[in-house]
């Protein structure tokens, strides 16, 4: 059974120029123990879909009528839109799913010692006996992530470690509950590669352990062909691409995505141009009509790009892309 | 000191650098013995008129340092920096008065953050404009606004923009008005501080391709600060890797990438993640962080994570030694070891 599956969500903010849409009629599923990427540029609503996993965005996000976020627990499935504010939301929030972020010092509280931190959500969120206890699970939960010195480190403040140093923190305070899912949002991004190259190693180990899904977000491929199972390939709020890490990445089948791979730096040819990928990611608020794509996009129809939104096209088993020319090239074959 | 010879293609040199530090004094106690940060100890090296020169290395490394103070704009206790580029000769730690303020003409900085680096209260084309204004460059409004049209021409960027001001750009168009800013004095040195660190990479490209159409079309030269490896194989000629202030390493992007002679450099080069989900093996990983730069390890600063190191590395800092042209590093074992087979062969 999946451990979580979004049906057709679709968010919209409210503002005051009127209803942003920020995702656009998602879908997708995660089985435990997998990790699925999820790529774009800023702006195409990869953050805003994972925040939604949890109801994390503001209060003036509208869900679409037809959204269900279904996560089956061990008690049941649940539809995370359904769910009280409040206590209702604490079996999701810090029990069945955690999230790291890009920037772990904004995430700690500066004046609580991290070890406090991860003392009170033990005791909010499982089961433990006493402070006791979840000392000693803090504190193992630290060595586990690679921490010298742990027990130094339970009663330190998030300024006194490095930056490499609160990621690992981070991502103990988040597994120490043992979480189903772990929403990880450019957990690597503030690093230096060579700290990154650990953190992704970490990140690996524990799945191995722990057997929980991870919705890794990113828009570093380099990254994704690194850690993930499957990936997602976002823009303006739409999945244009889904399939295995292999299959996107080796034979990407939308426009957006192979622009993506062929703007990136490659080491095995130093020569090659770089080809950016034509004009930029446009505002919110002037959505195109049709295909998201279809303004950036170098292969487009024109007209049919323009005016019909592109149905999810077979391409290989389990990897489907959202593009016209592969509709068209369906029909033909 | 070694003498990095001029040899490879004759061209000019731009800027010299002999043995430069940049030293912070720390708070100490009255009596306590006064402690100092080494941000730039004992570099070397040579920027060639008309390159591209990439600076590698992890935060702390003191790569913006020493890039700020080839600009002059932190203070050189030691060692010299000399600009020369065929107009003008200057010595960068000694420039003051009318000959700083033509330093600043002729070399220019553009930031990593075009969110942080623009002003949300003046149009773009008064950002442009400023340096114009301030370093008195020209003698009428006419006159500045025809040179702030050529550059933003050259940068992609309308009337229409001018008009604008930055919060109605997206992160690629903002850092195309700041390139523009540094660009409008006509430098002919350039030092650009993760340049492209803040943008996507469908954008990062474009920035990357504009930068290096202006050193092609306008002769500029660059000293491009980066951490990302992949990006300065790309864009750079002459790559220099620093590691706790310190030059481990300097020679062309080929060489420097196909044959590291630093441990460091190979272990950067296969800290890069593969863009091959079937090499997920990633080389030997560099293990630990790098350490405070008030308190660097004895001897070789880099012993304390490398998977080669001797005795010898514990006790003597090795010198920065040429191993054929223009390949300089600095590592007692460079002979013994291949770095890269070592480091698993993902180097190009």
């Amino acid at each position: 059974m999946s451990l979580i599956d979004v049906e057709n969500l679709t968010l919209q903010f409210r503002t005051d120029e009127g209803l942003i849409t920020a995702v656009d009629d998602v879908s997708f599923s995660l089985e435990p123990g997998e990790i699925m990427g999820l790529v774009g540029e800023s702006g195409s609503g990869k953050s805003v879909t994972a925040k939604s996993l949890m109801r994390l965005n503001p209060d003036n996000a509208v869900y679409g009528p037809k959204s269900r976020i279904i996560l089956n627990l061990d008690s049941g499935p649940v539809d995370v839109l359904k769910l009280r504010p409040g206590r209702g939301m604490q079996i999701v929030r810090g029990g069945a799913i955690s999230m790291i972020f890009q920037e772990p010092m904004a995430s700690f509280a500066p004046a609580i010692t991290i070890g406090d931190q991860m003392v009170e959500q033990l005791l909010l969120h499982r089961k433990v006996a006493n402070e006791k206890e979840a000392t000693t699970i803090s504190i193992e939960m630290l060595e586990r992530v690679g921490i010298s010195d742990a027990s130094k480190r339970f009663g330190q403040y998030a300024f006194e470690l490095s930056g490499g140093m609160r990621q690992r923190a981070m991502i103990a305070m988040a597994l120490s509950t043992r979480p189903k899912l772990l929403i990880a949002d450019e957990p690597t991004t503030a690093l230096d590669v060579t700290i990154q190259a650990q953190v992704i190693d970490l990140m690996k180990d524990l799945v191995a352990d722990f057997g929980m899904g991870i919705v890794f977000i990113t828009h570093d491929l380099g990254v994704i062909a690194q850690t993930a199972d499957r990936v997602a390939v976002m823009y303006l709020g739409r999945l244009v691409e889904t399939g295995t890490v292999r299959q996107v990445i080796k034979t990407p089948a939308h426009p957006y995505t192979k622009g993506l791979l062929n703007a990136l730096p490659k080491l095995d040819n130093l020569s090659a141009e770089l080809t950016p990928v034509p004009g930029d990611i446009p505002s919110p608020l002037e959505r195109p009509s049709g295909c998201v794509f279809n303004t950036r996009c170098s292969v487009s129809l024109g007209t049919p790009c323009q005016t019909r939104i592109p149905d999810y096209s077979y391409v290989g088993e389990g990897h489907e892309a959202a593009c016209l020319l592969l509709e068209e090239e369906a029909v033909k074959a | 000191m070694n003498e990095i010879v001029n040899n490879g293609d004759n061209k000019q040199t731009l800027i010299s650098v002999r043995d430069l530090a940049v030293h912070f004094p720390l708070r100490g106690g009255w009596f306590a013995e006064k402690h100092v940060l080494k941000a730039v100890d004992g570099v070397t090296l040579e920027i060639k008129l008309g390159t591209f020169f990439g600076l590698v290395g992890e935060s702390g490394s003191g790569k913006t340092t020493l890039g700020r103070a080839l600009l002059k704009a932190a203070p050189i206790s030691r060692g010299t920096a000399e600009f020369a580029d065929g107009e003008v000769d200057y010595n960068i730690a000694e420039l003051k008065g009318k000959e700083l303020q033509d330093y600043r003409k002729r070399a220019q900085l553009i930031f990593q953050d075009p969110y942080a680096s623009l002003s949300p209260r003046m149009t773009v084309r008064d950002i442009i404009a400023e340096p114009l204004e301030v370093m008195k460059l020209t003698s009428s409004r006419d006159e500045t606004n025809e040179r702030v049209r050529e550059i933003a021409a050259k940068c992609r960027l309308n009337l229409e923009h001018l008009r604008r001001f930055p919060h109605a750009f997206s992160g690629g168009q903002r850092q195309r008005i700041a390139i523009a800013r540094a660009l409008v004095s006509s430098p002919g040195f350039v030092v650009a501080d993760e340049a492209v660190a803040a943008l996507d990479v469908s954008i990062q490209a474009d920035v990357l391709n504009l930068l290096k159409g202006f050193q092609r079309d306008l002769g500029i030269s660059f000293l491009f600060i980066s951490h990302d490896l992949s990006v300065v194989a790309h864009i750079c000629d002459h790559v220099a890797v620093m590691y706790l202030g310190r030059l481990v390493e300097t020679a062309p992007t080929d060489k420097l990438f196909s044959h590291p002679r630093h441990p460091y450099t190979s272990a950067l080069l296969s800290a890069i993640p593969s863009l091959d989900p079937d090499d997920r093996a990633g080389g030997q990983k560099l293990e630990g962080e790098i350490p405070s730069p008030t308190n660097p390890p004895p001897g070789c600063t880099f012993h304390t994570r490398c998977p080669f190191a001797r005795d010898l590395c514990r006790q003597e800092e090795p010198q920065l030694r040429e191993f054929d042209d223009d390949h300089f590093g600095a590592c007692h074992f460079a002979e013994e070891f291949d770095f890269t087979r070592e480091h698993g062969g993902r180097a190009a």
